[in-house]
């Protein structure tokens, strides 16, 4: 039956998928089809491009999401679609893992860019924590892969589209039982919404001092990130702040890393930014190789003497 | 008696990976190996739960005969006994082949009660064989683990995704990835290196699981990121300073 | 004491450790190999050539099977002064032939090899593990500790280096002064190799072993060294580190300005610095010399602060290596008499008496008083490099026979005849 299959755990992140989706679906002459939680983002899905929706039986309250594997796989298996795109959430990737298996087939994970030549995807990923481009393709039957968040931008939705929709039958199934919830604190700030970003890194010294790295960030209208130790091993910010590879990319105007050193797992989060601007006191830092512009020096000196030459300059 | 299988994979550190870059291409010939950041907690884990409820903790890990080394440091960071799946077909696997070849091992009548893997390698980092591993066993698996429990012969576990923390119990024998925050991995101490000599290793390979199987996902290439930034360098002094935010207000990136 | 104990603990799997260490674990005795890096050699850096003759008597072809880069065939010495420089090089074929006078080469991959033959041999190799203290009972050592866990021995070999914590703690040392040691930076440079060999003017495979002394130190004690490996240059500064301190100093900046000198700027365009590093090198020898044995314990290498720099030859490894074959030596014969004590471990000091690490010590143990001579930094090197480009100038001027040109420009270098001849006859005498 063929087809462009595409699955993500919420509204939102599938209307992404369907805009690549649909792109797909035209090139190779063939339909794009999404799975729906209900009703309602099922006809959502139409009218953004969709030309079918399953709609995927609920879940009782302490099934887990993955225990769609078995209905997507038997959907999967029955249509054998050409692609398969699944939204790279957490769950996702699971999910996505236990279909390659269900499936026989290869999957791409963090597909960060796909064309198609020949009608087959060549798909794109990172490697080595950011330091490699990876280009595969799918030697097998379904060419599957999961995409991150923001890596397309949602398909718009034009009313009076047509589309079928068909009610799944298969039932969900998980052995793993779902005891608790504790919904995350959002940060009020989406990093990744920020145009101007600086960034604290392990040459701050003590969690006191990051008051001066907010004391920039406001002289310049801008948000505080951090790298990843700061948040996952000191525990100084929090992981919504954390700017790299496993955390949040950015790509806003301007990046101050102070006293980030550069690995190249930090580097893979930024690397999208306008211009990128270092302040570290170990000139062989890897950051300096990353940077438009360096300031090799201590940064409870360069920091105050920013903040205020930046008061003066705009002022005026 | 809780028998733990923890599995690792011996990986490039990337600190050691540079670039060519005029050619684009990654430069490996002097890299040093270590195991896989998240494999450390994943074998730490099943030591700590192998130190409150007894029972026995098996490393195993997939590999070319040449990462021998690994076997002395995964053992010294606790389990039992290491099982050393080795070829030299076993170089630069895909993820479905690391899958299939140790659902093979774990097949030739390994006994387990509990899988632990790391959520991802640090090299590939597909975070695929955990899952795809328990689904060729055919059990329950639970991903993005960072604190897990065990209390007769079922598992507690909370596991950090986007929304929050979802905690899942499931009956063993089941697979868990381990997200790093799990623990913190010890630094293997002086006897525990030592000790790691002493411990028995099986070795398995392709005369006892079969020829590896297909890909399934063909690497075309492998080309480094570069990035192409000015690199300016502005003095620490007033000077410099005021010259640093006079081109970025130039740049147009502040007002 | 429990089955749990080693013949010898060594600490530090450099040259010195891995060669006591594989001595004695070809003897079949119980040998522990602690290093604190993730493996041997991580630590360790050198100028970049070894002399072959103490390994070759332990490991007799050693460069068949060890990890060497080019065996040197051409020494050279430069003098630097402003836009002139003057060298000598010298060649000798023979030396790029079997049993090789000496080969450059890379510390990691090196060391790595020379601990695991030590391994291979019969020793317990464990590294990524810091001791932190000597473990002493009734005023002998007993072996170690290494964060919480203790290791017994009948002798610990202290071979952790210059600033060696254990000769310390066994009260053997006292720490250094700066002006005792010498501060070592480096940069590995890469070339194709094809590229090396023509640059230098040599044969494929053989090498080039190079000293500086002049403006490279900014008039400080200390000089540079430049070593071709096989597919890289080993380049760096050596200079006293006292007077880093006082002068100030910015080490990075020296490197990049001697990198740019147009005696060095050809040899190395076109490459890439694949590594930098930095290290402690003792300088003062016999005079910062701690006692080298005690009760259960014996010191070598570095930590011995066994090195001999006399400016034209630079040696270290062959020093290392021969204390550890010492060392080995002596506790084989105290196991067969059962007996640690400071007076049987005395027959270490003998064997190194014997042997060229305190021969060559002794007799060059007036060298630092040469090479404290300011004058060797700024004034010769002036004088040398003005007086060869006299020498070879025709421009018209007025001929001059060289004694004249000699005294000329002896005069012109605000140099007494006397103070030269002083000078010349202690440098012929002490280095």
């Amino acid at each position: 039956m063929a087809g462009i299959f595409v699955f993500a755990e919420n509204a939102g992140f599938t209307r992404e998928l369907l805009s690549a989706g649909r792109n797909l679906a035209d090139n190779l002459g063939t339909r794009l089809v999404a799975f729906a939680s209900g009703a309602g983002p099922a006809r959502e899905f139409i009218e953004c491009g969709a030309d079918e929706v399953l709609v995927l039986p609920s879940l009782a309250p302490d099934q887990p999401t993955e225990a769609y594997v078995p209905v997507l796989a038997e959907a999967a298996k029955s249509e054998n679609p050409d692609v398969f795109l699944i939204g790279g959430t957490a769950r996702g990737k699971e999910i996505a893992s236990r279909l390659s298996v269900k499936l026989e087939t290869g999957l791409c994970s963090g597909c960060t860019s796909m064309s198609l030549e020949g009608g087959r995807l060549k798909m794109v990923r990172l490697v080595y924590g950011g330091a490699g481009i990876q280009t595969v393709e799918c030697s097998s039957g379904v060419q599957m892969a999961t995409i991150a968040p923001r890596t397309f931008e949602p398909a718009v939705s034009k009313a009076g589209r047509q589309g079928k929709i068909t009610q799944l039958a298969t039932q969900p199934q998980s052995a793993v039982r779902v005891v608790g919830r504790s919904p995350k604190q959002r940060e009020s700030v989406d990093i990744t919404e920020a145009k101007i970003v600086v960034c604290v890194g392990r040459g701050v010294e003590k969690p006191e001092d990051i008051s001066l790295i907010r004391e920039l960030a406001a002289a310049l209208g801008g948000e505080v990130a951090c790298s990843r130790p700061i948040a996952e091993e000191l525990r100084w910010m929090p992981e919504d702040l954390y700017l790299g590879i496993s955390g949040k990319k950015v790509k806003p105007v301007l990046y101050i890393g102070v006293g980030v050193s550069g690995q190249i797992q930090h580097v893979t989060g930024i690397r999208d930014s306008k211009v990128i601007f270092a302040i570290n006191r170990d000139e062989n830092a890897p950051i300096f190789e990353a940077a438009d512009y360096g300031i090799v020096g201590d940064l409870y000196q360069v920091v105050p003497a920013l903040i205020q030459e930046l008061k003066a300059a705009l002022k005026a | 008696m809780l028998k733990i299988l923890a599995c690792f994979k011996w990986v490039i550190d990337d600190a050691d990976i540079k670039v060519d870059a005029a050619s684009k291409k990654l430069i490996l010939n002097h890299v040093g190996y270590k195991i896989s950041d998240y494999d450390r907690n994943a074998i730490e884990e099943a030591v700590r739960l192998q130190e409150q409820h007894g029972g026995t903790v098996e490393a195993m890990t997939v590999a070319p005969p040449t990462a021998k080394a690994c076997l002395k440091d995964a053992l010294s960071r606790g389990p039992d006994a290491a099982y050393f799946i080795n070829d030299p077909c076993y170089s630069d696997l895909a993820p479905a082949q690391t899958t299939s070849v140790l659902a093979a091992a774990i097949g030739t009548d390994i006994e387990y009660d509990l899988i632990i893997c790391g959520e991802g390698s640090g090299d590939l980092y597909a975070q695929q064989v955990g899952p795809a591993l328990a689904e060729m066993l055919g059990i329950p698996c639970v991903t993005c683990v960072n604190k897990l429990s065990y209390v007769d012969g079922e598992i507690t576990a909370d596991r950090k995704l986007e929304d929050g923390i979802e905690t899942v119990a499931v009956k063993l024998p089941a697979l868990v990835t381990i997200l790093p925050d799990i623990n913190t991995a010890r630094i293997p101490s002086l006897k525990q290196v030592l000790g790691a000599a002493k411990k028995p290793v099986h070795n398995l390979g392709p005369d006892k699981l079969g020829a590896v199987c297909d890909c399934r996902l063909r690497t075309i290439g492998i080309l480094a990121a570069t990035m192409d930034r000015k690199q300016q360098k502005f003095a620490a002094d007033t000077d410099g300073i005021r010259a640093a935010v006079a081109t970025l207000i130039k740049e147009g990136v502040i007002a | 004491m429990s089955e749990d104990k080693f013949t010898a603990i060594i600490v530090g799997a450099g040259p010195a450790g891995s060669t006591a260490a594989y001595l004695l674990a070809r003897e079949g005795h119980e040998v522990l190999l602690i290093e604190k890096g993730a493996a041997p050699g991580a630590k360790n850096m050198f100028g970049g050539r070894m002399y072959s003759h103490a390994l070759n008597r332990i490991i007799p072809d050693f460069w068949e099977e060890a990890p060497v880069e080019r065996p040197v065939v051409r020494e050279i010495i430069t003098f630097l002064a402003g836009d002139r420089s003057t060298s000598i090089h010298s060649q000798d074929v023979e030396w790029a032939k079997p049993p090789y006078h000496s080969f450059t080469l890379l510390r990691a991959e090196f060391d790595a090899w020379l601990a695991s033959k030590a391994e291979e041999a019969g020793a317990m190799v464990a590294c990524n593990i810091c001791v932190d203290d000597l473990l002493h009972e009734n005023g002998r050592v007993i072996g170690i500790r290494a964060g919480e866990d203790e290791m017994f021995a009948d002798v610990v070999i202290a071979a952790d280096g210059v600033n060696s914590i254990l000769a310390q703690k066994a009260g053997l040392a006292k720490m250094f002064s700066a002006h005792q040691v010498a501060t070592g930076v480096k940069q590995i440079i890469e070339l194709p190799e094809d590229v090396i060999s023509q640059r230098f003017g040599v044969e494929a495979g053989s090498g080039v072993a190079q000293l500086f002394v002049g403006d490279c130190t900014r008039g400080m004690q200390g000089g540079a060294f430049l070593y071709t490996n096989r597919r890289s240059i080993s380049l760096g500064l050596v200079i006293n580190a006292g007077e880093l301190q006082k002068n100030q100093v910015r080490v990075p900046d020296l490197i990049e300005d001697f990198k740019a000198n147009p005696a060095i700027a050809p040899l190395i365009e076109g490459g890439t610095v694949a590594e930098y590093s930095a290290h402690l090198i003792p300088e003062a020898g016999l005079s910062m010399m701690p006692e080298v044995f005690g009760d259960g314990i014996l010191v070598a290498g570095d930590a011995a602060g066994f090195v001999l720099n006399l400016g034209y030859v630079v040696r270290g490894m062959d020093f290392a290596i021969a204390s550890g074959e010492a060392a080995a030596k002596t506790v084989i014969a105290a196991k067969a008499g059962g007996d640690f004590s400071k007076g049987t471990l005395s027959s270490y000091r003998d064997l190194l008496e014997e042997s060229f690490v305190l021969r060559d010590l002794e007799a060059y143990r007036r060298s630092h008083r040469f090479t404290e001579n300011r004058r060797l930094y700024k004034t010769y090197p002036a004088f040398v490099t003005s007086f060869a480009s006299c020498l070879f100038t025709v421009d018209g001027s007025p001929p001059a026979h060289l004694l004249g040109k000699v005294l000329n420009h002896i005069r012109k270098s605000r140099l007494s005849l006397t103070g030269l001849a002083i000078d010349g006859w202690k440098g012929a005498r002490w280095l």
